[in-house]
């Protein structure tokens, strides 16, 4: 009972939260320069559909009524028009979605998982070569700057060597014709391992890192002492007692590092042309397409909330002493 | 180099209990620490045996330990410090100990062996599978003597217990402890800054200071006739409601040099007895009965009788 | 005579932290190869501004050399080669080490004293005005800086000061709370009791006796700012969204991936990219070794006599 009532306030918090976010867009857009209409509506449609348009996203009525309609089409689903692709941005974000949760899902669990089993060996062995080892190799991988590490990995693996493809998700030929869905899943793992690969590494560096320092200062906690006293095994003792307590702060890091995560994950999508709602923004940003600009941005900021939320909610779970 | 204690030689019988009491840095934790084998990386037993039950303590490996520590001998730690793992529920900690040392146990009777240990502490069974953040103070200073327990050990080492809990609590813990004692037959090695506590529990004492035993006998003699000047002081600076006798205080000025000094009494610095022999010559063991000792000078003893 | 005395203790004592504080982070080999690297990018940064002497041939925006047009390998003239139009790769990444240094320290800078204050009034305070801000705080942590800086971007035209504006306006919140619990745990102390009975305005007191005893952990901080900033400017501008008139190592990036020449170029490809590892890493591990010194705790332990 306790636990929906948490539930229930974080997700009224986090929902203020977007309509702040939301309105503030709004008004940066008003006060940027330009007319709002032009940068709303794609000149190239027939005067009816423009005017249709205009009527839909009330672009003719005072800034409040804008506001009112601007909410209210969001909530149900009509993002506006896409000048670029000349479809509902609805589609468009629909058809991102997936490869970016797919491609960002992955990635995150995958770096955070060996993160943290290396680095609960490395404090546990501190000092020594694969420790100094470990560590040095964590801060290369934490200060790497990524679209040039994406641009390497590209130009090694997929252009020198040529086992990977170049970018995209799928090879279209494999898909026209009549392959198995496990040829399928096949050929979309091996687009996803060269960015899959980029993002691993990258935060793999970071998540190595904070065990490692969380399992130090475990280590001389008291009841480590006690574990030892009672003559459990040195594994048992990292594993069921040190690493538990651990990996805790190691989960609130995956929380506050998702904003560096995503940026991340927008500029691999970029150079890996991995199609998802990043490389969707760079691309409306860099082609004045300012209605998918804005669904992109504002999607992508409540996929932060959301992700938010639900790591509050893992380390609420894991920590006893946390009432919730 | 530092000798954290230096010229230790004690024994304690099976179902004896033996205090160690002294200032936070006089080494008697060292020594509990020692008989554990838990003693940290930088450090080493420099010399010396520890003989348990016909083993060699000092010759052990860390797969000897392992399988010694919890088994014959256990530690009883500090509760108000972080001593229980916040995350792992409490029956849980308290059946490790005993899987750990009776693998081919069911866990049918490890689960009883677990109710009995906390029937024992007088623990309330519904409480059996909390966290330790919801025990109170006390209660976690019981579950810790539970776990001490499990397997019935040979030696307990109590390393300050009851420190920072209240005095009822207090009180009811140095109960518990005493009960548990008999009603295992345990020995008991005590120790705390607390002479009143120690001396609750404990038949016999050692005073402690600067890595080094300087008084040793029962408690009754130490508490009724203290000659050490060290134990004097610590004796004089407990003020009760029936003290009879009029025991000066000296001015303690330095806390013991355990780096420089090699030479002379290690107390000499704070002690009234004002004798040049005291910073010059080592002083040797004086025997004031078949079980009282002081490490001091024949003189200054004298001396401090007569005072 | 006295006051004057005292005073001059205080400085000998300050003196003296410092030399001792110098004294451990020299020890720690991250604090040294940090310094050792910084020193060579500052260099750089210094070398740029004598560029322009060297003749019009070697301005990074607009020197092309008259006998190329295309790019090319290192040579003699070029060190590091030229870019598609002919421009000198080396006097570009020289270029690039000044706006780094320039990005990388006001923005910090800004954020750190944004962070600093908000902090301070924030811990100080308490009540209301500490929970509001620390949520404030919350927002700005949660969100994205590369994804707002694109929204801003695809609505206005952003000049190098406006980026480095809204980088350090994303990054305040992480200094804040460290500065806003060191202030709470201050706050208690017996000596600001002291000030705030011989009357002392809440003002006075955050800032003659409070700030003094933030201020390093502030600095601390600043150089893990200063490693972000550089990482989400050299971001925007490789997207193609930075300051059109500066040349900085993402816009180097930006110009070997667009040019189709990122394959075939490993002489520009690689030095830009290196730069900006090997300069946010060093500022990483100053922060680091500088984090020893300020917590003894995690001072290596001393070896046994």
């Amino acid at each position: 009972m306790r636990t929906r009532k948490f539930i229930l306030n974080k997700l009224i918090e986090i929902t203020i939260l977007f309509f702040i976010i939301m309105t503030v867009l709004f008004f940066l857009f008003r006060a940027a320069p330009g007319d709002p209409v032009t940068k709303m509506v794609d000149p190239t449609m027939t005067p009816e559909d423009i005017q249709l348009l205009i009527s839909q996203m009330g672009l003719d009525q005072p800034a409040w009524k804008q506001y009112i309609i601007y909410i209210k089409n969001f909530f149900t689903g009509n993002l506006g028009h896409s000048f670029h692709y000349g479809e509902p941005v609805s589609n468009i974000i629909l058809d991102r979605m997936p490869c970016t949760i797919l491609l960002f899902t992955t990635s995150t669990l995958l770096a955070a998982f060996v993160g943290v089993v290396l680095g609960k060996i490395a404090a546990w062995k501190k000092g020594s070569w694969l420790d100094n080892f470990l560590s040095i190799g964590a801060l290369f991988c934490h200060t790497l700057f990524i679209p040039w590490f994406a641009l390497l990995v590209l130009w090694i693996l997929a252009y020198k060597i040529g086992w990977f493809p170049l970018g995209g998700i799928i090879s279209p030929e494999l898909w026209i014709q009549d392959t198995s869905i496990f040829i399928k899943i096949l050929d979309v793992l091996h687009h996803m391992f060269l960015p899959l690969l980029t993002l691993f590494i990258i935060h793999l560096g970071s998540y190595l890192l904070l065990m490692r320092s969380s399992m130090l200062g475990v280590i001389k906690e008291e009841y480590i002492i006690t574990a030892r006293a009672k003559g459990l095994s040195d594994r048992v003792i990292r594993n069921k007692h040190a690493a538990r307590n651990a990996a805790l702060p190691v989960i609130t890091s995956v929380g506050l590092s998702l904003a560096f995560s995503i940026n991340g994950g927008a500029l691999t999508e970029q150079i890996f042309t991995w199609p998802g709602i990043g490389r969707e923004l760079i691309f409306a940003v860099s082609n004045n397409d300012y209605p998918l600009a804005q669904a992109c941005f504002l999607l992508i900021t409540a996929v932060v909330l959301i992700a938010n939320l639900v790591v509050d909610l893992l380390y609420a779970h894991m920590d006893p002493r946390i009432k919730y | 180099m530092v000798k954290a204690v230096n010229n230790i030689s004690f024994s304690i019988d099976q179902g004896c209990s033996l205090g160690f009491v002294g200032e936070s840095g006089c080494g008697k934790t060292t020594i509990g620490m020692t008989l554990m084998g838990l003693l940290p990386e930088n450090a080493s037993i420099l010399k010396g045996d520890i003989i348990f039950n016909d083993k060699n303590l000092t010759r052990f490996n860390d797969e000897k330990w392992r399988a010694f520590r919890g088994k014959e001998i256990s530690m009883i730690f500090q509760a108000a410090m972080n001593a229980l793992n916040p995350v792992i529920r409490v029956d849980e900690q308290i059946a490790e100990v005993i899987q750990i040392h009776n693998p081919q146990m069911s866990n049918a009777d490890v689960s009883n062996q677990v109710k009995k240990m906390f029937s024992l502490v007088e623990i309330p069974e519904d409480r059996l599978r909390d966290f330790p953040h919801q025990y109170s103070g006390g209660m976690k200073q019981r579950a810790i003597i539970a776990m001490a327990l499990a397997c019935a050990p040979k030696l307990i080492i109590a390393d300050e217990p009851t420190t920072a809990l209240d005095v009822i609590v207090q009180d009811q813990i140095l109960k518990e402890i005493k009960k548990v004692q008999k009603a295992l037959n345990t020995s008991v090695i005590f120790i705390s800054h607390d002479i009143a506590v120690v001396a609750d529990v404990c038949k016999d004492i050692c005073v402690m200071y600067g890595g080094q035993i300087v008084e040793k006998g029962t408690r009754e003699e130490v508490f009724k006739y203290p000659r050490h000047p060290y134990t004097r002081a610590l004796l004089g600076s407990y003020l009760t409601l029936d003290s009879y006798d009029d025991i000066t205080v000296p001015e303690i000025r330095e806390a013991p040099d355990l780096i420089t000094i090699t030479r002379g009494c290690s107390f000499s610095t704070n002690c009234n007895c004002k004798s040049q022999k005291c910073q010059s010559q080592t002083p040797g063991w004086v025997n004031l009965s078949s079980t009282h000792q002081a490490l001091c000078f024949e003189e200054v003893i004298h001396k401090e009788k007569n005072d | 005579m006295k006051k004057m005395e005292k005073e001059s203790k205080n400085k000998n004592h300050s003196i003296e932290r410092f030399t001792k504080a110098w004294a451990i982070f020299i020890k720690n080999p991250m604090g040294k190869t940090a310094l050792i690297i910084l020193s060579v990018f500052m260099l750089m940064a210094i070398a740029s501004f004598f560029v322009p002497f060297l003749g019009p041939v070697y301005h990074p925006m607009t020197g092309t050399d008259p006998n190329i047009t295309y790019s090319t390998g290192p040579s003699l003239q070029h060190w590091l080669g030229t870019d598609f139009i002919g421009r000198d790769l080396f006097v570009q990444l020289l270029e690039g080490a000044k706006v780094a240094f320039i990005v990388g320290l006001s923005c910090a800078f800004i954020s750190v004293v944004l962070g600093t204050a908000i902090g301070m009034i924030s811990g100080y305070a308490g009540g209301i005005v500490d929970t509001v801000l620390m949520r404030v705080a919350d927002i700005f942590m949660v969100l994205p800086s590369l994804v707002i800086l694109l929204i801003l971007a695809s609505l206005w035209e952003l000049s190098i000061w406006v980026i480095i504006f809204i980088i350090a306006i994303m990054r305040w919140p992480s200094v804040s709370r460290i500065i806003r619990s060191q202030t709470l745990s201050l706050k208690s102390r017996p000596f600001i009791e002291a000030s705030k009975v011989a009357g002392a305005s809440d003002l006075r007191i955050i800032f003659k006796h409070i700030m003094p005893n933030v201020l390093p952990l502030a600095f601390l901080y600043m150089t893990f700012r200063v490693t972000s900033a550089i990482l989400v400017e050299a971001a925007l501008s490789f997207l193609g969204f930075g300051d059109p008139g500066q040349v900085s190592w993402g816009m180097m990036l930006q110009w070997v991936w667009s040019s189709g020449h990122m394959f075939q170029a490993p002489y520009w490809l690689l030095p830009p990219g290196i730069c900006i590892s090997l300069l946010t890493l060093s500022f990483y591990m100053l922060g680091r070794a500088m984090d020893e010194v300020l917590d003894p705790r995690l001072r290596k332990e001393e070896e046994g006599a």
